[in-house]
């Protein structure tokens, strides 16, 4: 269990932030840039201390600032996975896995090294430095680095964002599967909210210093607490299986049912993307009219009113998230249980491979 | 101008800079090997008071060098990574020795730690003698030979990735260690390029040396002395030692850049931008 | 590209500026109206120093000439005229040097112009009394190295002691100065116990130092000479500088100074 509270005002960036992650979960704190999301992980790792705050670890107090209490970074047991990975370059990858491994005999150091290396599938490249290193390969030297002093606590700061598109979806799932094998508590910053909804258990939503909403993915999504909320919250996100369809054009066929259509190409395991805010609403009972090829069938859950916008949390298939304007709301009489049919465009729909 | 007039302009200039520069540097070095024949210099080296002058300048130069060392890494470390008030006085004052000639550096010394200076009464109750010893020669090369390894071990912390010692610390490394195993090796290219600097100005000084510790055969003359008492009355030999003294600046020169790896051949710290990627 | 050219124009002007220096000078010493500066180059034993300094503008004034003075060991004086330098006078604390560049065709007949006495320098606060007292171990001794006249003077002189004291004054000696002005520096500095200079220099420094005469039979003639340099720029006025130090200003200024004149 990780606690961490803070307080602090650096310049014009004021930070009051209170957070608790359990074993074994991973709370990502999605916001802008400038929002204060690396600093909540430097306080919660050390490297910075608020005016006020309180950091607390499996029962170990790190940080308090009213007893007096300062813990210094070697001292915490935290792992901490940097923006650009942060590897020493004067260093091979053994070397820099092996780095935190202080005390321990030379031949030992290697051998563990090697093993983590091992793990992720870095082996054959153990005497490579980091700089002949392609970027997921020094994504996960990172990870392997990370995990040498068994951690209690994960801090990652934008893990995936160094990488390029392609790179990202193998180096997610790397990641997951780290996040699932080490039971300890996780804390993820991201400025992309798809990244941190498929990597976290929660997720906070922070601007500005401060914690505007925390909730699940589809939570967030569908029951955006503000604007900027339902802004940040983006696209809705579907797993399927894509094949090639007619027309050049790709047909994902949904995990749960269903059926979509896309203009991106892609074979094989995708997540399908699409903006709540391109997706319209209709009655179940009319007939498919209009150019939008995708239609599924879902059943209205929530129905949030943002400003002059509603969200609509949708149960189908898979979970959806729909935004029409308030008056369209009304005049389709829509709340909890109703029966609709959200429609939206081939060419609207982004497919990236898992 | 037209077309490729203008184009060959600018870089002729350069050019014509380049090799104006390295003329009037190397042909004075040059003529020292070519102006009496190999022969004769090596012959004038045999004399006794000519190796006396050589192990003298390298002993000399190597305890200076060592506690320039010990001492200035972890000062430059100190001011490159934290700041704190008066950092830019504290800086100018390490640079201060660079602009003064050499002769002032000597009246300094002398002024401070001279039999009559301000702490000569201190350090002769110590039991410790400076002029007119080999230690004095040592405190003269450190002194005027420190701020060139100083300054560039600052600049060369100072541009290191803060970020590898953040991670350094949440791999449970403490800052000393960080020191050690991070900091060190990353700014080494800049560490020797100070390094070598001093070397080269601890090697060749002269005036401060003269007037501080006198200049005696075996005890505190060391080479450049030895070429200046040699050359109105025994010119082969001041030619000879100053060759000597070429080639030992230059071999060691070269072996602190070997040291460094082959990042230092550049001259400037490609480590730290590589490091960001 | 005007402004390239403009940047260069200007370096090059610097430039011309700079090493058209030397050939005109305009209004420094003296005459400024109607006759060219003449200049006159004297390189001259640093034992001189304060003398030459007095009497150098009163020179200058009289035969509308600036002087330049080059003070030195007169070892390293006659070296730059072996290899080239050409100065106007050369005036060297003995007679050999002269004689060698005579014999060498590279200056012309010397005449000797002033003796000096050589002396031992001690602090004024000195217990030294006497070249004796120099035997004493721990005692440190500046004298001037081999091939400046000083350095000659103080081995010739020590030479004619009993070898044994002359072994233990020789072991105490822990500098070898290139000109007289270390040596001096280096007794006044308390880093040398004593030093062997000549009583100018002990006049020079007012008081700090005091001058131990040595005993008859040890010391050493010191005498001066100088001569008019082989192709020098300035023929007239270099001889008539080599006369004013035998009769003129500069004759008088040494004499101030405590050199003595030449038996003739």
């Amino acid at each position: 269990m990780l606690r961490v509270e803070a307080t602090s005002r650096v310049g014009p960036l004021g930070l009051d932030v209170a957070l608790a992650v359990g074993a074994g979960e991973c709370l990502a704190l999605a916001g802008p840039s400038g929002a204060g999301k690396t600093t909540i992980l430097r306080v919660a790792a050390g490297l910075l201390r608020p005016a006020r705050g309180l950091v607390e670890a499996d029962g170990e107090t790190w940080l308090d600032t009213e007893r007096g209490i300062d813990v210094p970074p070697e001292r915490r047991s935290c792992g901490y996975v940097f923006q650009d990975y942060a590897l020493f370059p004067h260093l091979s990858a053994w070397q820099n896995v092996a780095y935190p491994l202080i005390g321990v005999p030379r031949r030992e150091r290697r051998a563990r090294a090697q093993e983590l290396l091992e793990r992720f599938g870095l082996g054959a490249h153990a005497d490579a430095r980091p700089q002949t290193l392609s970027g997921g390969e020094r994504q996960r030297v990172a990870l392997a680095r990370m995990l040498a002093r068994s951690p209690g606590v994960l801090l990652l700061d934008e893990p995936l964002s160094a990488l390029d598109a392609r790179t990202r979806a193998g180096a997610a799932r790397a990641l997951s599967a780290v996040l699932n094998d080490v039971r300890v508590p996780a804390l993820l910053v991201t400025h992309d909210f798809a990244e941190a909804a498929q990597l976290g258990d929660r997720v906070g939503v922070i601007d500005a210093g401060h914690i505007v909403q925390e909730g699940t993915p589809t939570e967030l999504a569908a029951a955006p607490r503000s604007a900027f909320v339902a802004d940040f919250t983006g696209a809705v996100v579907l797993s399927g299986t894509a094949r090639s369809g007619h027309d050049g054009l790709t047909l994902v066929d949904l995990d749960g049912g269903g059926e979509i259509t896309s203009t991106d190409q892609a074979r094989g395991r995708v997540a399908a993307s699409v903006f709540p805010w391109e997706i319209a609403i209709e009655p179940v009972a009319e007939a498919p009219h209009g150019s939008a090829q995708n239609r599924v069938l879902a059943e209205v859950l929530t129905v949030t009113a943002v400003g002059n916008r509603v969200r609509l949390g949708l149960a189908g298939p898979q979970p959806l998230a729909a935004e029409i304007t308030l008056a369209s709301a009304r005049a389709l009489d829509l709340h909890t249980g109703s029966r609709v049919a959200a429609t939206w465009k081939a060419a609207a729909t982004r497919l990236v491979a898992l | 101008m037209r077309g490729w007039r203008r184009f060959l302009w600018f870089p002729a200039l350069l050019a014509a800079c380049l090799a104006a520069a390295l003329l009037f540097l190397t042909l004075p070095v040059v003529a020292i090997f070519v102006d009496r024949s190999p022969a004769e210099l090596i012959d004038s080296l045999g004399e006794p008071g000519a190796l006396d002058a050589l192990w003298l300048s390298l002993r000399t130069t190597a305890i200076a060098i060592a506690i320039i060392l010990v001492i200035g890494t972890p000062a430059a470390y100190l001011v490159a990574t934290r700041s704190f008030r008066g950092r830019a006085l504290v800086i100018t004052l390490i640079e201060l020795p660079l602009v003064l000639p050499p002769a002032v550096a000597g009246i300094a010394l002398l002024a401070a730690v001279g039999p009559t200076g301000i702490l000569g009464g201190t350090i002769e109750a110590l039991g410790i003698e400076l002029s007119l010893t080999t230690a004095g020669v040592v405190v003269a090369l450190t002194f005027v030979a420190s701020p060139f390894y100083v300054r560039q071990a600052i600049a060369a912390f100072a541009a290191v990735d803060r970020r590898l010692l953040d991670a350094s610390r949440t791999l449970g490394a403490s800052e000393a260690r960080g020191f050690l195993r991070v900091m060190i090796p990353s700014a080494l290219p800049g560490l020797a390029a100070g390094t070598a600097l001093a070397l080269g100005r601890a090697l060749g000084e002269f005036g401060a040396t003269l007037m501080f510790a006198g200049s005696f055969q075996g005890i505190t003359q060391t080479i450049p002395l030895a070429i200046y008492d040699r050359f109105s009355t025994e010119f082969e030999s001041a030619l000879a030692l100053s060759a000597v003294l070429v080639a030992v600046s230059g071999a060691l020169l070269l072996t602190v850049k070997l040291v460094a790896g082959a990042e230092a051949m550049g001259g400037w710290d490609a480590a730290d931008t590589r490091a960001a990627r | 590209m005007t402004r390239i050219l403009a940047v260069a124009l200007a370096l090059a002007a610097l430039l011309a500026v700079a090493c058209g220096d030397d050939d005109d000078e305009g209004g420094s010493n003296g005459s400024g109206e109607g006759g060219e500066e003449q200049r006159l180059i004297v390189s001259a034993a640093a034992s001189m120093t304060e003398a030459l300094e007095a009497c150098a503008s009163d020179f200058g004034e009289a035969e509308e000439t600036e002087v330049r003075l080059n003070l030195a060991g007169s070892d390293e004086l006659a070296a730059q005229i072996r290899q080239g330098v050409e100065p106007d006078v050369f005036a060297a604390a003995n007679t050999r040097l002269p004689d060698e560049l005579h014999d060498e065709d590279l200056v012309a007949q010397p005449v000797e112009f002033a003796t000096n006495e050589f002396v031992l320098a001690v602090p004024a606060d000195s217990e030294i009394k006497s070249v004796d007292d120099l035997r004493e171990s721990g005692i440190k001794i500046a004298i001037g190295s081999e091939s400046v006249p000083i350095g000659s003077y103080t081995r010739e002189a020590l030479a004619k002691l009993p070898p044994a004291q002359e072994q233990a004054i020789l072991d105490n000696v822990r500098s070898n100065e290139p000109d007289v002005k270390g040596i001096v520096g280096k007794v006044s500095q308390g880093a040398a116990d004593a030093g062997f200079v000549y009583v100018t220099d002990v006049n020079a420094t007012d008081g700090a130092l005091k001058a131990i005469k040595l005993p008859a039979a040890v010391e050493p003639e010191v005498t001066y000479a100088a001569s008019t340099v082989n192709g020098a720029e300035n023929p007239q006025d270099a001889q008539a500088f080599v006369d004013g130090l035998t009769n003129g200003p500069c004759a008088q200024a040494l004499a101030d100074a405590g050199f003595g004149s030449v038996q003739q």
